[in-house]
């Protein structure tokens, strides 16, 4: 009986019953093909495990960041979209204004961020058509975080920093995990080069661990901390690069820049 | 001549064809007070009066927002037009949605027009007692466009139109007029618009920013809605024109109840 016929080989005979004893499958390793072993009843995967089933998320990669600032707050996030090793696309925004006055950073899984924001997108809407009003930054927050918790057993697997202006025009951050857990905090980061990022912002942000006087920073400045942020981010993490945009929000409106980053 | 025997049920004919549950539809659209809507090649505006009912209250609410390019103006009752308020929202939603794109106003008042016909051929509703007009913005081609409806279930595409109270008054204005529209300026469209207007008020009253309402849709240009302090520069240009317009409106007293106040606007 030739040993490569077929992967599990029943014989039957012409009442339809088998008439030989089954045949131990092959298993395919990395050493070619190799019959198993006849008594294990796991059809041989323990001998060569492989990984079956099907993940429904994929990690695409890319940081953002946000900053509060007294009557502004910055939102940049990187512009790379990879999937494992391979880069997908250099110029894809991973920033979403939601209404004038805040800016949903998010990172993750592209179509999850994408379907998020379309959910929010709605929901936006259907608040302006009733109240005829936009929502003030704050109701966007617990918004988002009531929208993950929603999903709190399959998430969107997206996450999210939201910045912008409250309604007294002083700049607001709000940092967020993926099942709707958030703060308002005055800085935060988030993606596959937070680790990086958020380190440094503690120090120049934070002001940390500093010996000199600490001091309100004008919008400008800060825009030129977030481009040194993802200039280190893009040094050690591969799926930081390519390119920075970055949103400046103030209580007249949001101004957009972006920044280009090594792209290695 | 037969109409009290037939009148009391939406699905009985008339002997002379008619379905008159639907013509007294009709007639509460003539209640409300005036809506027009015009149109050139690059905009689309709607006006309305608001009404209040007495000193004390509020103006009601006319033009709605549907979505970025469409908006709606009324006449009617009020509550019929939020409910169709509350279901072209969901529909553009909906569509926005599923096709990434603005929902094409066409397509819209085609259904809402299936919509008010359904309640004509049925026992258990009856006709929706408000006249539309709706601009929206074809996304695609790019041009606005200006539609109403009414309680049959007819649609009309319009260069421009009016309904409600007194509006005969500002269809003459229109027709005088319309051939100006197609290349004229936004604000020449605003003006126009409120012109119309002035000779819709009722009896003493006068057009003023508390009672009018302009909608704008634009190429390339979110929908604008003008209440209030926005109004005045263009209710000022007015002034100077409304002495010749007076004349006019003691002529055009033909249609508006003003004592039937109750549930309409």
């Amino acid at each position: 009986m030739a040993p490569f016929r077929t992967q599990h080989q029943t014989n039957r005979n012409a009442a339809g019953g088998p008439s030989l004893p089954m045949m131990p499958p092959i298993i395919h390793s990395s050493e070619g093909p190799v019959m198993a072993k006849a008594d294990t009843i796991d059809h041989g995967v323990t001998e060569a495990p492989y990984e079956r089933g099907f993940s429904p998320y994929d990690f695409n990669g890319g940081t953002t960041l946000a900053i509060a600032g007294p009557d502004y707050a910055v939102v940049a996030a990187d512009t790379r979209l990879s999937s494992g090793y391979e880069i997908l696309s250099r110029n894809v925004s991973k920033l979403h204004a939601l209404t004038d006055g805040c800016v949903l950073g998010s990172a993750g899984c592209k179509t999850d961020v994408d379907q998020l924001r379309s959910v929010l997108d709605i929901k936006q809407k259907i608040y302006h058509h009733n109240h005829r009003k936009q929502m003030s930054t704050p109701s966007v927050a617990q918004m988002l975080g009531n929208t993950l918790y929603y999903k709190r057993f399959f998430p969107y697997y997206a996450f999210n920093v939201l910045g912008g202006v409250d309604a007294e025009g002083k700049g607001a951050v709000y940092s967020y995990d993926a099942i709707g857990s958030f703060e308002r905090t005055g800085y935060s980061a988030t993606g596959s080069g937070q680790a990086y990022i958020i380190p440094l912002l503690d120090n120049v942000i934070g002001h940390k661990n500093r010996a000199d006087e600490n001091r309100d920073l004008p919008a400008e400045e800060v825009v030129e901390i977030v481009k040194d942020a993802f200039v280190t981010a893009g040094e050690r993490d591969i799926y930081t690069g390519d390119a920075v945009e970055i949103m400046v929000i103030t209580k007249d409106g949001i101004q957009t820049t972006t920044f280009d980053l090594k792209r290695d | 001549m037969f109409r009290n025997q037939y009148d009391t049920d939406v699905t009985v004919w008339s002997p002379e064809g008619r379905l008159l549950q639907v013509e007294y539809a009709m007639e509460s659209v003539k209640q409300g007070s005036a809506c027009v809507g015009l149109r050139s090649n690059t905009y689309a505006v709607l006006g309305a009066i608001k009404r209040s009912v007495s000193e004390l209250s509020s103006h009601q609410k006319k033009i709605l927002e549907i979505d970025d390019h469409i908006a709606m103006g009324i006449a009617g009752l009020t509550a019929d037009a939020r409910s169709l308020a509350k279901y072209m929202r969901n529909e553009c939603l909906n569509h926005k949605y599923v096709y990434g794109s603005p929902l094409p106003p066409h397509l819209l008042m085609a259904d809402l027009a299936d919509k008010h016909q359904r309640c004509t051929q049925t026992y258990v509703r009856r006709p929706y007692g408000v006249g539309l007009l709706v601009i929206g913005m074809d996304a695609r081609k790019q041009t606005p466009r200006l539609y109403q409806t009414c309680p049959s279930g007819n649609l009309y595409e319009f260069y421009a139109s009016a309904i409600g109270a007194r509006s005969q008054s500002a269809r003459t204005y229109l027709e005088k007029h319309y051939e100006s529209f197609e290349e004229a300026s936004k604000d020449d469209l605003i003006l126009h618009a409120l012109q119309a207007l002035v000779g819709c008020v009722s009896g003493d009253d006068e057009l003023t920013k508390e009672n009018g309402s302009i909608a704008i849709v634009g190429k390339d240009e979110k929908l604008t809605l003008l209440e209030g302090e926005a109004l005045q520069p263009y209710l000022d240009r007015l002034e100077l024109a409304a002495p010749e317009e007076e004349e006019e409106e003691g002529k055009d007293d033909d249609e508006g109840d003003d004592e039937v106040e109750a549930m309409e606007t």
